[in-house]
C-alpha cells in the first residue's frame, strides 16, 4: 500500500487525487471509461423518455384503437408509420408508449428493491461481522438457508397467494435478495473491526451502535453500494419474469412482462408485440449493466490502489 | 482425519440450514390465505366434508405440532401427498368431492424423482454450453487485459446478462422452431428438446463465468510461478492450460456453488417457457394451484441439493489445490 502512495506522490499530476476520498476516486475512475459513458447515455435517455414522453403524448398507453391495430414497427413490413415506432398490439395500443410506461414501473421497483436489500442485508451483515459469536452464527445460518432457496420459488409462492401490487413485489424481492449483501458486508466488517481506530473508539467507550453507524458503515458501505447498480438490472429482469408468469403488476397497467406474455399469443401474425418490448428492455438493461460493470471495475482498481 | 472432521462439520451445518428452510417454508404456507382442506375436497363439497378433511390432516393442531409431524415424515423420506395430483396422472380439477378419483393422491417424492432426471439433464447441458461459450471469451480476455479481447468479453457479458431469459426463449423458439424448423421447442420427446432451453440457460449463466475466468486468469498471469515457467522450458500453451486455467478453475468452482441458486431459478422459468416436463414446471404449476406439499417438498429438495453441491465444491477445490484448507 505504502509504495503505491509514494509513487503517486512522486507523480505530480496525481497529487490532487490523494485529496479525494476513495468513493470520489471510484466515481472519477468509472466516468473515465467509455463503457460507463455509453451505458449512462443510453440509460438516462430512455429513463428521461419514460418520465417525460407519456405525460406529453396525446395517446394513452391503455387506450384501444381498433383502426390502428397490428401496425408493424418502423421499416418492418407493410403499413408502418412514424406515429408508432415500435408498432401497435392486437388492440391498437402503441407499443413504444407501453414500453416507456413499463420502464417506469420496472426502474421504480428495481431501485426500491435494491435499496431495501441493501439496508436489510448490510445491516445484518455489519451486525454479524462486528458482534461475532452467537449473533454471527445465527445470522449466517439464516443467510445460508435463504441463499439455498431460489429467489424465484420464494417470490412466486408469496405473490401467488397474495395480491401482486408494487409494494408487495418490492417487499418480496427485497427480502429474498438480501443474503449476498449480508455476506459482503460481514466480511468487510470483519476486516475493518480489527483496525486501530475501531479499537480506539471502543477504548473511548463508544457503544456498539455508535461504532457501527458512525465508523463501520461509512467505511464499508460505499464500495458495496457501487455495485448495487448491477442488482437494479437483475431485479428489473425479475420483475419482468414475474409479470410474464402473471404475478407482476396486473394489467391494464403495462409492464414488460405482461406485454410480452400478451404478445406471445400473436407470435405468428404479429411477431413484434412480444419481440419489441423485449428488445427495448434488453437495450435499457445493457446500458445499466455497462454502467454497473464499469463501476465494479473502477472499484476493484481503486481498492487495489492502481488508480 | 481432517477430511472427516470437515465432512461432519459441514453436514451438521447443512442440516441446520435445511431445518431453517423447511420451517420457513412450512410457516409461510400456513399463514397465507387459503384453507388446504377446502382446496383438497374442492369448492363444491359441503362444509362437513371440509371439517372432516381438516381433522384427518391434523390441520387443527398448532403449527409447531404440525411441523414436528412433518419433520418426522421427512426423516422417513415421506414428503407427503399432493393436494391435487392423483396417482394416475389425470386431472381432478372438475371432479365432484365424492368422486373416487379424488382419493389416490400422488406422493410428492415420486413426483419430484420422476422429473429430476430431465431437469438435471437440462441443467447439465446448459453448464456445458455455458463453458463452451465462456471459455474462449474469458481466457482470451484474461490473457490480454485492456486489449480488444478484454473489451469483447466485457461487452458480450454485459449484453448476455441483460437478456431476459423468458424473452430469449420465446424469440429463439420462434426463430429455430417455427421459422427455420431446425430444433423442436415445446414439450419433451427426445434429447433434441433439451438443446434450445439449455442454450437459453447457458446465455444466462455465461456472463458470470466469463467474468470470473478473465479476472482470475489476468491475476494469475502476474504470479511469479508464471513468470518463471518459460525459464523452466515450458511452452506458452502449456503454461496457460496447466497453470493459469488450472488455478482459475477454483474460483470457477466456488462461483458454481454460489450461482447454483440462480441456475435453478432460471431452470424454473425456462422449463415453463418450453413446456419442458421437469421440476420447474411442476413447481410453478404447484404454486399457481396452491399445491402446498409439492412447493414444500421441492423447496426442501432444492435446498438439500444446494447444500450437498456446496460441500462437494469445497472438497473438489481442495483436491485441485492442496494448499486450501478444508
Amino acid at each position: 500500500m505504502s509504495d503505491v502512495q509514494v509513487s503517486q506522490i512522486a507523480n505530480q499530476p496525481s497529487m490532487s487525487l490523494l485529496k479525494l476520498t476513495p468513493t470520489q476516486r471510484m466515481v472519477r475512475e468509472a466516468w473515465s471509461s467509455v463503457a460507463f459513458r455509453a451505458g449512462f447515455i443510453v440509460f438516462v435517455l430512455l429513463l428521461f423518455g419514460a418520465l417525460v414522453y407519456p405525460e406529453f403524448s396525446s395517446v394513452d398507453p391503455t387506450k384501444m384503437n381498433v383502426r390502428s391495430r397490428l401496425i408493424p414497427p418502423l421499416f418492418m413490413g407493410e403499413g408502418w408509420t412514424w406515429a408508432h415506432p415500435l408498432g401497435t398490439d392486437q388492440l391498437g395500443r402503441d407499443l413504444f408508449l407501453r414500453c416507456l410506461v413499463g420502464l417506469r414501473y420496472s426502474v421504480f421497483i428495481g431501485c426500491a428493491t435494491v435499496v431495501l436489500m441493501f439496508f436489510v442485508g448490510c445491516g445484518l451483515g455489519l451486525l454479524s461481522g462486528f458482534k461475532g459469536g452467537l449473533t454471527d452464527t445465527i445470522i449466517m445460518r439464516i443467510t445460508d438457508a435463504q441463499l439455498s432457496i431460489p429467489m424465484i420459488i420464494l417470490a412466486i409462492t408469496i405473490l401467488g397467494v397474495s395480491r401482486p401490487t408494487a409494494p408487495a413485489i418490492i417487499l418480496v424481492l427485497g427480502l429474498a435478495g438480501w443474503p449476498l449483501y449480508a455476506r459482503v458486508a460481514r466480511s468487510a466488517a470483519l476486516a475493518e473491526k480489527g483496525k486501530e481506530y475501531i479499537k480506539g473508539e471502543r477504548v473511548l467507550g463508544a457503544s456498539d451502535t455508535r461504532i457501527i453507524l458512525k465508523f463501520l458503515a461509512p467505511a464499508i458501505l460505499p464500495p458495496i453500494a457501487f455495485v448495487a447498480v448491477l442488482d437494479v438490472a437483475s431485479i428489473m429482469i425479475f420483475e419482468s419474469i414475474l409479470g410474464f408468469i402473471g404475478l407482476g403488476i396486473q394489467p391494464p397497467t403495462p409492464t414488460f412482462g405482461n406485454i410480452i406474455a400478451d404478445g406471445r399469443k400473436y407470435l405468428i401474425n404479429a411477431w413484434w408485440i412480444a419481440t419489441m418490448p423485449g428488445m427495448f428492455l434488453l437495450i435499457t438493461l445493457t446500458g445499466l449493466n455497462l454502467m454497473g460493470s464499469a463501476m465494479e471495475n473502477a472499484r476493484n482498481r481503486v481498492l487495489k490502489g492502481a488508480a | 482425519m481432517y477430511l472427516l472432521n470437515f465432512l461432519i462439520r459441514r453436514v451438521l451445518q447443512g442440516l441446520v440450514v435445511l431445518l431453517i428452510v423447511s420451517f420457513a417454508i412450512f410457516a409461510l404456507l400456513r399463514v397465507v390465505p387459503g384453507d388446504p382442506a377446502r382446496l383438497i375436497v374442492g369448492g363444491m363439497a359441503p362444509d362437513e366434508v371440509v371439517v372432516q378433511k381438516a381433522e384427518e390432516l391434523g390441520l387443527n393442531d398448532p403449527i409447531v405440532v404440525q411441523y414436528v409431524r412433518y419433520l418426522g415424515d421427512l426423516a422417513r423420506g415421506d414428503l407427503g401427498n399432493s393436494f391435487f395430483r392423483p396417482k394416475s396422472g389425470a386431472t381432478v380439477g372438475a371432479a365432484a368431492y365424492d368422486d373416487p378419483s379424488r382419493n389416490e393422491r400422488a406422493e410428492v417424492l415420486d413426483l419430484i424423482l420422476e422429473r429430476i432426471p430431465l431437469t438435471l439433464q437440462l441443467a447439465g447441458l446448459s453448464v456445458v454450453f455455458a463453458l463452451i461459450i465462456s471459455f474462449p471469451l474469458g481466457v482470451a480476455a484474461g490473457l490480454n487485459p485492456g486489449k480488444w479481447q478484454d473489451r469483447l468479453a466485457f461487452f458480450s457479458g454485459s449484453v448476455f446478462v441483460s437478456l431476459p431469459n423468458f424473452w430469449l426463449g420465446i424469440v429463439l423458439a420462434q426463430l429455430f422452431s417455427i421459422k427455420l424448423g431446425i430444433l423442436p421447442s415445446i414439450g419433451y420427446k427426445g434429447f433434441e428438446y433439451t438443446i434450445l432451453p439449455a442454450f437459453v440457460l447457458a446465455i444466462g449463466i455465461s456472463p458470470f463465468i466469463i467474468r470470473t475466468l478473465s479476472v482470475s486468469i489476468a491475476q494469475i498471469m502476474h504470479e511469479e510461478f508464471i513468470a518463471v515457467a518459460p525459464l523452466r522450458g515450458l511452452k506458452r500453451p502449456r503454461i496457460v492450460v496447466a497453470h493459469a486455467i488450472r488455478n482459475a478453475s477454483i474460483p470457477l468452482l466456488n462461483l458454481f456453488g454460489i450461482q447454483l441458486g440462480i441456475l435453478l431459478g432460471g431452470v424454473l422459468v425456462v422449463e415453463l417457457i418450453f413446456d419442458y416436463p421437469g421440476l420447474g414446471r411442476l413447481t410453478i404449476n404447484a404454486v399457481l394451484q396452491r399445491d402446498f406439499p409439492i412447493i414444500q417438498g421441492v423447496a426442501i429438495f432444492i435446498s438439500a441439493i444446494f447444500v450437498f453441491i456446496n460441500i462437494a465444491v469445497d472438497l473438489a477445490a481442495s483436491f485441485i489445490d492442496p494448499r486450501l484448507e478444508y
